[in-house]
């Protein structure tokens, strides 16, 4: 008998460690398609000329389009826009503002097709934007982390609403997929393709992520204290459960990205290290950003050079 | 306490002279080995009974340890439990040595193959390799490739219904070849008298008389008859499809996925598996699974041929190749009953029927 419950707890345990769902891609919640219109924070229409209505968003998410990969390297068709990568529609008043902070080093290539290809991307949106592209200029390992806090400052400073801080290898597949903020943070790339379109983990919050610049100055922006691959968005999921913004996601078909194939970087053995002092390290980010750094500003996107 | 009363330890065991011998001895006293190398430094020619008395000790020390005393193993049983692991290590270094160590061991195993079935025909080294893969490609499944946290619960729970149903139907093979040689020992002064029963063959490797053979396959380590070629097929389905299934979702984790008709993920790019050894080994299990459900799928559609036909394989493996070139059809079909009639004789004789009918002989 108490080898029968033995073996029993034995099984049971085995089954559980199995098949725990941690141990697994996540199922998540998200907002549905008909509703992702109605959580996007549209600012009150501005402009000179008052002869133009305010730009529409519904049929951008509702007739949401899958992107076939052949296009993603191919010639893209988009209007030239002003120096600095900026663009306001014409024919009518967009009412999301948003900068899109790249950070960048040494990738040229998929810079390229990136910037070519979000031009071509935002241009049907209808939205007012600018690409900012953060690169560092030292020959530490990469931070992520303070490159996108530099690019956020600039955009902050240009007056900028919404923040859009993407990855330069990722490349939204969705035309519906809205480069605007809504009222929690958003993580926008939650269905990529080298995750199988799966969701790793829940409190997941890089690649590609939308967020108000008042919410981002709020959590003081991101540590700068993460050098190399890793531990910084999680990092980032941390200041803002603190301050009770928790993240929301878009249905995975808005969702889906694809990854532009790179070599992968050395991992940051500290990061779980530095991820550990996060809650001390409250005060390390935006406040305490050096100066040191250029803006230059190109014919497709705005450069900032740090060091 | 006296000595022999003491019960073994797990590492214990009773060696040839009957004395009481422990594992981690097992390089120690060896009288023959001595005498044999002592011999051969003389320059004298080493005796045959020292060959045969050292063979037979290293027999009987290689054990492991078990519950109530270590139990001896055979070489051959233990092989792939070295070869399989090594194997697949060797494999994940980069692409050359996949090709290498894939190529290597399928030439071992030709070449082996022979050598066994006719050395020591009740081998249990086929039967050991498959459980050996199986348990090897379960466990890198699970604590290699789903810590990538790229594959949902439900695919891993699919998955693994694959892989029991294959175990239950490999289980209900075995246990129903099993009833047919205790059957088969029971009617054994039928077979000793020299009546050639109708319907019974003899199988070397079982060293039985078995009702209705079909062939023996060594990969189960049991006969194949009328009475479990069903759940013999079953198991063989069940085990492709767990071998792809398993594939594609290691494959569509470590390289880059892309989706087939919007709804299946396929692998496109899997030019970076090398740099990381984990993903290296989830790559080569994974080509490994193919490699076998591709060389089952063979099996199966022979299978499913004969069968159509009404040609056991023992029947057809002694066809000229030009009768296989014309799928058996000019040669003379005992068992044939038509196709359907063949299917339904597999399909729904799961028991043997011979008990009854062999008692009026």
């Amino acid at each position: 008998m108490l080898l029968k419950c033995v073996q029993l707890l034995c099984v049971t345990a085995i089954i559980v460690a199995v098949y725990f769902p941690t141990r697994h891609a996540r199922h998540y919640d998200y907002i549905a398609i008909e509703n992702a219109l109605k959580e996007v924070v549209l600012q009150s229409p501005f402009s000179s000329r008052r002869d133009l209505k305010s730009c529409t968003y519904e049929d951008v998410i509702l007739n949401s389009q899958p992107v076939p990969m052949d296009n993603i390297t191919g010639q893209q068709d988009f209007i030239p826009p002003l120096p600095g990568g900026e663009f306001k529609p014409f024919d009518c008043i967009p009412l999301i503002k948003t900068a899109l902070v790249i950070p960048y080093r040494n990738r040229i290539e998929q810079l390229n097709i990136f910037v070519n290809y979000m031009h071509q991307f935002l241009q049907r949106q209808n939205i007012h934007y600018r690409i900012i592209v953060v690169e560092q200029n030292d020959t530490l390992p990469f931070n992520r982390a303070k490159m996108l806090n530099f690019g956020a400052k600039l955009a902050m400073d240009l007056n900028y609403s919404c923040l859009i801080l993407h990855d330069v290898d990722l490349i939204p597949l969705a035309t519906g997929n809205l480069y605007g903020c809504l009222s929690k943070p958003r993580h926008m790339s939650s269905s990529l393709d080298t995750f199988r379109y799966n969701l790793p983990y829940l409190t997941l919050f890089g690649g590609a992520i939308a967020i108000l610049s008042d919410q981002f100055k709020d959590v003081n922006g991101m540590s700068n204290s993460f050098y190399g691959w890793g531990g910084e968005d999680d990092d980032f999921y941390q200041r803002l459960k603190i301050h009770h913004l928790l993240p929301c996601r878009f249905d995975p078909n808005l969702s889906k990205y694809t990854m532009l194939v790179h070599r992968k970087q050395p991992k940051n053995s500290n990061r779980f290290k530095n991820l550990k002092n996060s809650l001390e390290n409250s005060y390390d980010g935006l406040k305490t950003l050096s100066r040191k750094y250029s803006v230059f500003s190109e014919d497709l996107f705005t450069r900032i050079v740090s060091s | 306490m006296s000595d022999e009363e003491r019960d073994l330890c797990c590492c214990e065991y009773y060696d040839l002279t009957n004395n009481r011998n422990h594992i981690l001895a097992c390089l120690c006293n060896c009288t023959d080995l001595d005498e044999a190398v002592d011999s051969f430094l003389k320059g004298q020619t080493i005796a045959e009974e020292n060959k045969t008395r050292f063979q037979n000790t290293m027999r009987d020390r290689l054990r492991i340890p078990w519950i109530g005393g270590a139990r001896q193993v055979a070489f051959d049983s233990v092989l792939p439990l070295m070869i399989l692991p090594l194997m697949l290590l060797t494999a994940s270094l980069s692409l050359w040595w996949t090709v290498f160590s894939f190529s290597t061991v399928g030439m071992f195993l030709l070449l082996i193959f022979n050598f066994f079935i006719k050395t020591i025909p009740r081998t249990k080294f086929f039967f050991v390799w498959t459980i050996t893969s199986i348990i090897l490609l379960y466990f890198i499944f699970e604590f290699v490739v789903i810590p990538f946290l790229k594959i949902l619960i439900e695919e891993n729970v699919i998955l693994s219904v694959l892989i029991f149903a294959f175990i239950m139907c490999l289980y209900l093979t075995k246990s129903r070849a099993d009833q047919l040689t205790s059957l088969s020992e029971s009617e054994s002064d039928l077979i000793l008298n020299g009546k050639n029963i109708e319907g019974f063959y003899s199988c070397k490797i079982c060293d039985h008389r078995i009702p209705d053979k079909d062939h023996h396959c060594v990969w189960f380590d049991c006969c194949i008859t009328n009475h479990n070629q069903c759940s013999f097929l079953l198991s063989l389905i069940f085990a492709i499809l767990a071998l792809l299934y398993s594939s594609n979702l290691t494959l569509t984790s470590v390289c880059h996925p892309f989706e087939f008709a919007k709804s299946i993920l396929l692998p496109d790019d899997c030019s970076e598996v090398y740099y990381q050894f984990e993903l290296g080994l989830s790559f080569v299990s994974a080509i490994y699974s193919i490699l076998v459900a591709i060389l089952l799928w063979l099996v199966l559609m022979q299978q499913i041929m004969l069968v159509s036909l009404g040609i056991p394989l023992r029947d057809w493996n002694k066809l000229s190749f030009t009768s296989k070139l014309c799928l058996g059809l000019n040669t003379n079909r005992p068992h044939n009953k038509g196709i359907i009639n063949n299917w339904s004789k597999i399909l729904c004789q799961t028991s043997p029927k011979y008990t009854v009918l062999h008692r009026d002989v």
